[in-house]
């Protein structure tokens, strides 16, 4: 679970695309399609605070550069 | 017997016997003046002159004024007349014609005037060379005159209308007499040492005598080492004395003088004006040619100046940056949309998949409830279990009185075995 934390947003959108292709697979148990479904939860919600972060950089960016004018 | 001569006989002989004198022809004859009378309307001058032994009738035709009068004849004057005498006969008289006439002592002062001239001439003191040029502007102009004649009146008046800033300065000479060379010296070496810009010497008209003092060597001199520019004054515009000559200018009477140094301040101030204006005019001029210049050439250098690039550049950086945020937030709106998607996603998947396996689950419920014995009991079938709790497989373990429980469908019945009957065949 550590690595995941590394992840880019474009990595983790991926991952979540593997987890989903994974639980669609017929072949997967609740147990493991739940594992997956919290994972997935979990990476769309660290995706979700990193590009909040990026934007929020790009805004005080901006800021700063009214500022300095 | 002897002639008888008439009147007009003789008055003719003694015509000319005068006539033909050579003596009386050209004579000179000196005396002095008297009975003075100038005609009016002729302009010929009647006069006699006299000496102790007697008098002679003279007198000046107008036309020989000019050329042989430089002075004022009036009573008392010693003067040498220079004409010819001849016989008057409407008058009964003879009468001295002259032609020109002169103050006696004038000749050998004539002789002392030319040597010295001549002399101080043949020395340099005339020379153009040594001439100071007089000043355009003099504010100070020392007089050397005398200060009851018309001379400084003169001056003062002249210089009282051109300008009355400037100050004159008079040494009050004598200007007539023994002492008036000295005193003239002194005044120009005075004025000189107490600093003016010009000096002016002069006195009034007068005979040779009177201005004799001008003519004086020692006079001379002090103008040719005058370090100050001297214009002189001296008599009438006719005469010219020694002083005239050395002097750096000569004017030809005391107003001249006055008129040359004395500048106008009224001209003055108007060819200032007329400066003025045309230095402005100029200077304007100047400057509006220099203002095209300079246009022009910021015009040239603002072609080359960096700045329109950096702004030409600045601007491309705007344009980039806003480009970039534009892509950036393009980016991630994308990312954004694609976030949202599988935040709907998941869950619907975890939902299918539940629903999937919840189907299941009721699929296995169903499959179950086909093969389960329980579903056998409602078509009439029991399940019998004996007092050991087993299931009954066999009536071969059942005795007669042994308690048996059947489960039915929606409950069980508690029962005693009344009879064991094997079945035939098996």
């Amino acid at each position: 679970m550590e690595e995941l934390k590394d992840l880019s947003i474009e990595e983790g959108f991926k991952k979540i695309e593997e987890l989903i292709e994974d639980m669609s697979s017929s072949d997967v148990s609740l147990e493991e399609s739940f594992e997956k479904y919290k994972l997935g939860m979990d990476l769309i919600k660290q995706c979700g605070e990193q590009i909040d972060n990026v934007e929020k950089q790009i805004v005080q960016l901006s800021q700063d550069d009214v500022a300095e004018e | 017997m002897r002639d008888i001569y008439t009147v007009q006989r003789l008055n003719n002989y003694l015509k000319n016997m005068f006539a033909q004198d050579i003596l009386l022809r050209s004579v000179l004859v000196k005396g002095e003046v008297s009975n003075v009378t100038y005609q009016r309307t002729s302009g010929h001058i009647y006069y006699t002159i006299k000496d102790e032994s007697g008098v002679l009738n003279c007198m000046m035709f107008a036309n020989k004024r000019p050329t042989g009068l430089k002075f004022t004849l009036v009573e008392g004057q010693n003067v040498v007349c220079a004409g010819t005498v001849s016989h008057y006969a409407q008058r009964g008289e003879y009468r001295l014609i002259a032609t020109q006439i002169i103050l006696d002592g004038q000749g050998e002062l004539n002789e002392r005037y030319e040597k010295l001239k001549q002399e101080l001439e043949e020395q340099g003191l005339f020379a153009d060379i040594y001439k100071k040029p007089i000043p355009k502007y003099a504010k100070r102009i020392g007089v050397v005159t005398s200060p009851t004649g018309a001379v400084i009146q003169d001056i003062r008046n002249v210089a009282g209308r051109r300008n009355p800033y400037v100050q004159i300065y008079l040494y009050p000479a004598i200007v007539q007499g023994e002492s008036a060379a000295s005193s003239i010296v002194n005044g120009i070496r005075a004025l000189d040492r107490f600093g003016v810009d010009v000096i002016i010497i002069g006195r009034g008209g007068g005979s040779i005598e009177d201005l004799w003092a001008f003519n004086e060597e020692i006079v001379a001199r002090a103008i040719f080492e005058c370090n100050t520019p001297i214009v002189s004054a001296v008599g009438h515009e006719t005469d010219y004395t020694i002083a005239d000559y050395v002097s750096d200018m000569r004017a030809p009477t005391p107003s001249a003088a006055a008129e040359i140094t004395v500048f106008d301040i009224t001209e003055f101030e108007s060819r200032i004006i007329s400066l003025k204006s045309q230095i402005h005019k100029e200077i304007v001029n100047k400057l509006s040619v220099k203002k095209q210049q300079l246009a022009k050439a910021k015009l040239m250098v603002d072609k080359l100046n960096p700045s329109y690039e950096i702004d030409r550049k600045k601007m491309h950086l705007s344009y980039c940056e806003e480009r970039l945020f534009e892509l950036l937030n393009k980016k991630i709106d994308v990312l954004k949309m694609r976030h949202m998607a599988y935040k709907d996603r998941m869950p619907a998947i975890m939902e299918k998949i539940l629903n999937s396996k919840k189907q299941t689950y009721a699929l296995l419920i169903e499959q179950m409830k086909v093969i389960s014995p329980l579903e056998k009991l409602s078509r009439g079938y029991a399940y019998a279990e004996g007092d050991d709790g087993k299931a009954l497989k066999s009536v071969t373990n059942v005795k007669k009185d042994d308690s048996v429980t059947l489960y039915l469908k929606d409950g069980k019945l508690k029962t005693k075995v009344w009879d064991v009957e094997f079945s035939e065949g098996k």
